[in-house]
Order: C-alpha cells, then structure tokens, then sequence
C-alpha cells in the first residue's frame, strides 16, 4: 500500500502551475462548459487545446502512435486536478473527443478509424472536436428507447431522427452518435450501433438549446436522411449497447478529478475570504458554523481525492471502471451541491449578484456553480441513474426499472 | 491501454496483509460469533479469556512489537488491517485499549528497563492495560484534566477521578496522565504516569453501558507512585497524548470501517433475500439507493483510513489526515448503521438479530477520542481558519 506521488506526478504539477501562470491572464475566470458558447471564449478555448497538445498534456496516456505520451493514468489524474484547479480551459476540446471517443476508438474501433480520428483530437485540432449524440426527446434516462434510426444501404447507413442535449454541437467536426440498426431486436439493447458521423454532412441540423442562464452549450441536432459510410460504423453492428457501458465509464471517470480540482481552488478561495471579512470587527473565520462547514467541505474534497486516484490506480491494473465510475460521479454531484450552498451561505445576499457585476465576490465563481451544479448532475447520467449502475453492477441487486 | 512504468501509488494490500486478514477474519467467525458478542454483553469482565490467549498466541497483541520484546516487528497497517477486522465481528474486549491506548506509547516513550519489564507481556497476553485520561466532562482537550499528582516526600501522589476508562475492571496496569504542575496553558504540566490497578486507594466502579462494553469510574485517592514509574518525562504528557490520539483515533476508525462494511453486507444480502410485494426488496430503488449510499460512505471511508494509517507508517505529518478521517468515520458510522435497521425493518430492531448490535455500539466508537465538533475545529485549524 503507498498513496505516494511519485517525483514525475509531483514536476508535473509544477509544470502545470507553471503553464498556467504563463498562458492564462489573472483576470480570466473558467466557467466550465461556458466556454461553448460565445466565439471569443471558444477561440481561446482551442488556442489553449493547441498549447497543452504542444506540452503533450490533452490526451497524455494515450500510446504514442496516437499522439499521446504514453503517461499513466495517475499522471492523466493529476493533469486533470492541477488543470481545473488552475481553471485551465480546454483540456476537453467541447467534452467528448478526449475523454471518452478516443479511449473508445482504442477499445473497440478498428486501426483505420484510430488513424483517421485520433491524431487530430491529440493535436487539439478543429478536427478534433467532438459531440456526442446520445440523448433523444423520449430517450433521457431511459437510454435504450432511442428513436433514431440507420439503415443499410450498400456501403452507407442512412440516419434519420433527432438527438437533443447534444453539448458542443455547433463547434464539433464529428458526431459520435448512438442509433437503432435493428428495429426488430428481440431485446432493444441487442439492436443499437455506434456511428461516426460527419457534421458537415448535408441532413444535419443543429438548433442551439439555451440553458436556463442564457448560455448556448448544447444543441438538438436533426438527421434527415444523413448518408453516413458504412466504415463508420465503430465496432460491432448492434453490439453499440453494450460498448456503450465502458465509454460511459471512461466519460465518467475523471469527473471526479474535475471537480476535486475546481473545488480545492473554490475552498481555498471560501477559507481566505471568510478570513478576511469582518463583521462588526470580528472575521468571519471566528463562527464556529462557518469553521465547520467548511472542514466538511474539505473532509468532502479529501474523500473525493482519494476515490479519484483510486479508479486511476484501477485502469492500470486493466479494470473498465464501470461501478467506480458512477460512484466518483454520484458523490462528486454531491459535492459540488453542498459546495454551492456552503459558498452562497457565507457570501448571503451577495451571492445573488450577476457573475459580471462589479460588486461580485469571489469572481462570481459561486453563483456560476451555484447555477451550473443541477446541469451538471443530470449530465452524463442523472445520480439516479448512476446510484441504479452500482446497485447493479457492485451490490449485485436486482435491476429496478 | 495497459501500463504500470513509473506507477508508485498501490491500493493493494501485501500479500502478507491479505493473509492477516483473512486469518482474523476466519478465526473471528469461528471463535466470537454474535451468540458470544450477546453473551459477552451481559458478563462481567466484558470479555471471553479463552479467546484472548489464543489471540495472544497468534501473535496478535505483539502484531507492532519489536521482536526483542517477543513481538511481530509488523507495521502499523497491519495492525490497522486487524482492527479492521475485529470491528466487522464487533470483538469485545480490551485489546484496542492495551494495545493502540498503551503499547503504543510504552513503546514510544518508555525507557529500556520499562520496555523490558511491560512490553513482553502484553505481547504475550498476559496483562491487561488502559489509558485513563478522560474525567467527568468526557472531554480529549487538555483543559479537561483536573487529575492532580504532588511530589511528597520523594513520592509521588496521585489524586483525581478519571471517567470512560475503557476496560478498567480487568486491567492490570493503567496510564494515567495527570496535572503535576498548575500552568495557565492547560496543555503545560501534564505528565504521564504508570500505575499498577491493584494499588491501595484505587477505586474502580463500573459504568453500565447500552453495549455492555466496559468503562469505568477510577478514583485515586493518595494513590502513592514511586518515581520510576513516570513514562516520558515530567511535562511531556499532552505531547505524549497527542501521539496517543493520533495512532489511536486512526485504529478506531480502521475499527469503525469493518463494522461499516459488515452492516452494508448484512444489509445487502437481507435486501436480496426478503421478498415483498413479490419481489426482492434489493429491487426498489428506495432501498437499492439507500444501499449504493452506504457503500459511497463506506468506500470513502476506507480510503481516508488507508490513506492515514499509511501516512503514520512512512512516518509523514497527517494530523489533517486523521482528523479528516475521525470526523468522516464519525458521521458515516451513525448513518450506515441507521440504513442498516431501516433496511432490516422491523427485525432488525430485535435482539435476535444482529445488525441492531452495530447500533447500539456507534456512541462508543463515536466519542472515544474526541467528537465530531473536536475534529472539525482541528481540520479548520489546518486550512488556516
């Protein structure tokens, strides 16, 4: 047993603050996923994608023959914490190409698909970028009920139905899309495939979505009669369901990490302004209630911490991190939930200000959870969902649904 | 996608730890089964001599002794690994108390000729210790200890009462820390003292508990000690409880763990076997995610304990760590040990079942050492509020 970072975990660290410090202006505040929407944030999104691609940083534990550096996955765990914790932008490209098409490609693609779509996605291209196409009108939690239809035709599918929640679909060069190939499949799971589909191709529309703050993250996107090659096609024909279960694992896996980072910045931040403000002479870091919350929050972050390296530690044994997965991601909700409310409790009436205002504390950073944190449980499986996976898959209990 | 180079963190447990482990476990389930839990309950020394000497025999309470004391040499995890296992099989007995409250600091801060005269045999089981350092506030903060010992001529004399002595009734020797000299810091003056528990003006009373766990009342009246017996020196006592605290609250919780992930089996196997409304009730998910919860608390849980008791192993500073971990194991063993019953319904409040024995035995475990509130000021301490 030995949690220790080695010295390579311990220079990388140094090295990102370094890059952080160098690439990223003071004044600029990282909203995850905010970066989708305005031209500008996404502009310098990619330029920063490009920068961590040149330092070998965006998709470091991938084999080198894809462009990555070989790196462990514990070394790829650490990147993730240092990066959100220095609110470092870009290290998704959108959210799907580096965390989970690639990994998936790897897994069950072939090599001709690996060639084709991995080294952009490593490079931090435009061509890198990725959406994924899961979600439909009557297909939320409830997965398996899509709609969406491929149909064979000589070397094409042919793509007909509607996606929706589709993230980054206005700025993605290809669709990672879950469709129906055999409408009359004894079971609905022994009928789904994965396709690649190009965005540029002509029966593609996206309609931007707004979130209920105003930002343009995601998208429905229609295929009408969309003719996609058959070499598209990612792994088995109506296996897709089943392949679908690891990439779920790896979308999942490091949003523990994600959060572990941006939320030890966001505690620190809370400990030096309850310190520094006073009331009636007194600062607040005096209030007992105040103390403690915030050592929850912490035991909280420490909890996370470990979970994270642990599923790392898993993946270098050769585990698919499924149970573990849905776990760090459940928890991790839970987390950032009490985060915001602990954050909004101490700044009070203040944490009511628009993120802009110039009488916002803290850079608006808690508002921006505040707001961002139901989005993001619901996103990539809702905890219900999730809590169903472990019962399943860890307890060993009987499917609920 | 497989790789290993420069991968120095392992969640694995020696192979060597694998077999203690599974080696308590078995010997636990055969030798302590709950019938004995019960019984032991309602006896007076609180636990089975038999099953101690066999414990003794395997080497169990020398486990972190060097060899020269007839000891294990093992390390601290190991021990933690064990603590783990006697909490899952909820062992009564005052192994925790002789071991992790007093060998531990013996070994520490003893001088060679008390080493030699008391390690070896708690190694071999025959003697029994405690630590009585709480008085009638229940309280681990040095102002706490109103204990007070006076040098009189060339003796020293040891008055106070002390309060939650785990295991007294049984023991052979006790450690007592008291205040030997008055100082406005409360954490000054405090020294540590071993005291034989036969002495004269040594009264020990038992206090009832909802576990039939022991604790005790110890009154010291003119309780002579000769200068020898001192452990550390004169005014090291609140460091030397601090050491005390740290190892200990660590192994409380490794204790905690066990008996966390003995609720969620018991409970998950109790969900897959009761049928309602024609189904395992492990099939609604009310009681599905109620399980999942309890399998978050108890995995973050085992991880703060590893983390910690891995830390005091290589020796690095951890007070965070292991306040971090005392509060977590703290709120997560209320919680589990409440989804538990829920999950059992009403059997599970009987005394014919066992999952209401980890109940009742949460209050214990929770303020040994400290409560919540203790810790959390202690990690707000840390993150500099």
């Amino acid at each position: 047993m030995d949690f220790k970072l080695s010295e390579k975990e311990d220079a990388l660290r140094e090295e990102i603050r370094r890059f952080a410090k160098a690439e990223i202006p003071p004044d600029f505040v990282s909203n995850f996923l905010d970066e989708e929407s305005r031209d500008e944030d996404w502009a310098f999104t990619m330029s920063i994608s490009k920068k961590l691609a040149q330092k070998g940083w965006l998709v470091m534990a991938w084999p080198k023959k894809y462009g990555g550096q070989e790196a462990s996955y514990l070394e790829q765990m650490v990147l993730v914490m240092e990066a959100t914790y220095w609110g470092i932008p870009g290290l998704g490209m959108g959210i799907s190409g580096t965390a989970w098409v690639g990994p998936s490609l790897m897994l069950y693609g072939n090599e001709e698909q690996r060639q084709k779509y991995l080294p952009p996605i490593a490079s931090g291209d435009p061509d890198g970028v990725w959406c994924t196409g899961y979600s439909e009108p009557n297909a939320g939690s409830d997965f398996a009920n899509i709609q969406t239809r491929a149909v064979r035709e000589g070397d094409e599918y042919v793509v007909n139905g509607q996606k929706v929640w589709t993230s980054c679909a206005h700025r993605a060069r290809w669709c990672w899309i879950a469709v129906v190939t055999d409408a009359n499949a004894p079971k609905k799971t022994h009928g789904i495939s994965l396709l690649i589909v190009d965005m540029k191709s002509p029966g593609v529309t996206v309609r931007p979505l707004l979130n209920y703050t105003g930002v343009h993250i995601f998208n429905e996107v229609f295929f009408d009669n969309v003719r996609v090659p058959a070499a598209n096609l990612v792994g088995q024909e109506n296996r897709g369901w089943y392949q679908l279960m690891q990439s779920l694992a790896y979308e999942r896996h490091s949003v523990g990490a994600q959060i572990y980072g941006a939320g030890k910045r966001m505690l620190e931040s809370l400990v030096e302004y309850v310190v520094e403000t006073k009331q009636d002479g007194v600062s607040l870091s005096q209030n007992p209630v105040i103390r403690h919350k915030l050592s929850e929050r912490a035991i909280e972050l420490e909890t996370l911490k470990m979970l994270s390296y642990e599923i790392a530690w898993k993946m270098s044994q050769g585990v698919i991190p499924i149970y573990e997965a849905s776990r760090n991601k459940a928890y991790g909700d839970c987390l950032q939930e009490r985060m915001a409310n602990t954050g909004t409790e101490i700044l009070g009436a203040y944490s009511q200000i628009d993120q802009n205002s110039r009488f916002a504390k803290l850079k608006g950073t808690i508002q921006h959870l505040y707001l961002l944190f139901p989005g993001i449980t619901i996103a990539a499986g809702t905890d219900e969902i999730e809590k169903n996976i472990i019962g399943q898959f860890k307890l060993g209990l009987p499917k609920s649904y | 996608m497989k790789e290993i180079k420069g991968f120095k963190m392992d969640f694995n447990f020696s192979e060597h730890q694998n077999m203690l482990r599974n080696e308590a476990r078995r010997f636990l389930t055969k030798e302590c089964p709950k019938t004995k839990v019960k019984e032991l309950e309602k006896d007076e020394k609180g636990y089975d001599s038999v099953v101690w000497r066999h414990m003794a025999e395997m080497g169990w309470m020398g486990l972190v002794l060097p060899e020269e004391y007839g000891g294990l040499n093992a390390d601290f995890i190991d021990l933690m690994v064990l603590m783990e296992e006697m909490g899952r099989n909820i062992l009564p007995g005052p192994f925790f108390s002789t071991v992790a409250l007093c060998a531990l600091p013996i070994l520490e801060y003893g001088n060679d000729s008390q080493k030699a005269e008391y390690l070896a045999p708690i190694g071999r089981g025959e003697k029994i210790w405690t630590l009585a350092m709480t008085e009638s506030s229940g309280e681990y903060r040095a102002s706490a200890i109103k204990a007070e010992v006076k040098l009189e001529g060339g003796e020293y004399v040891l008055n106070g009462d002390k309060f939650f002595v785990s295991y007294a009734n049984v023991a052979d020797y006790l450690l007592v820390i008291a205040r030997t000299v008055k100082s406005k810091a409360p954490e000054k003056g405090l020294t540590f003292f071993i005291v034989d528990a036969k002495k004269p003006g040594i009264h020990i009373e038992t206090i009832p508990t909802l576990t039939g766990e022991k604790q005790s009342r110890v009154s010291f009246k003119n309780v002579k000690i000769p200068g020898k017996d001192i452990l550390g020196k004169v005014g090291q006592g609140w460091e030397m409880a601090e050491y005390i605290m740290r190892k200990a609250a660590v192994l409380k919780c490794a204790e905690v763990s066990g008996a966390c992930q003995a609720i969620l089996d018991m409970a998950n196997t109790y969900a897959k076997e009761r049928i309602q409304f024609g189904k395992p009730i492990g099939s609604f998910q009310v009681i599905q995610h109620q399980l999942v919860d309890m399998l978050i608390d108890v995995e973050g849980l085992q991880y703060l304990v590893y983390q910690a008791a891995w830390l005091i192993s290589i020796g690095a500073p951890c007070d965070i760590q292991i306040a971090m971990t005392k509060a977590k194991a703290n709120e997560v063993y209320r919680r589990i040990a409440l989804s538990g019953i829920k999950i059992h319904g009403a059997i599970g409040f009987t005394m014919d079942h066992d999952i209401g024995l980890y109940y009742r035995r949460v209050l214990g475990a929770e303020f040994v050492l400290g409560d919540t509130d203790m810790y959390l000021e202690k990690v707000a301490a840390n993150l500099g509020l």
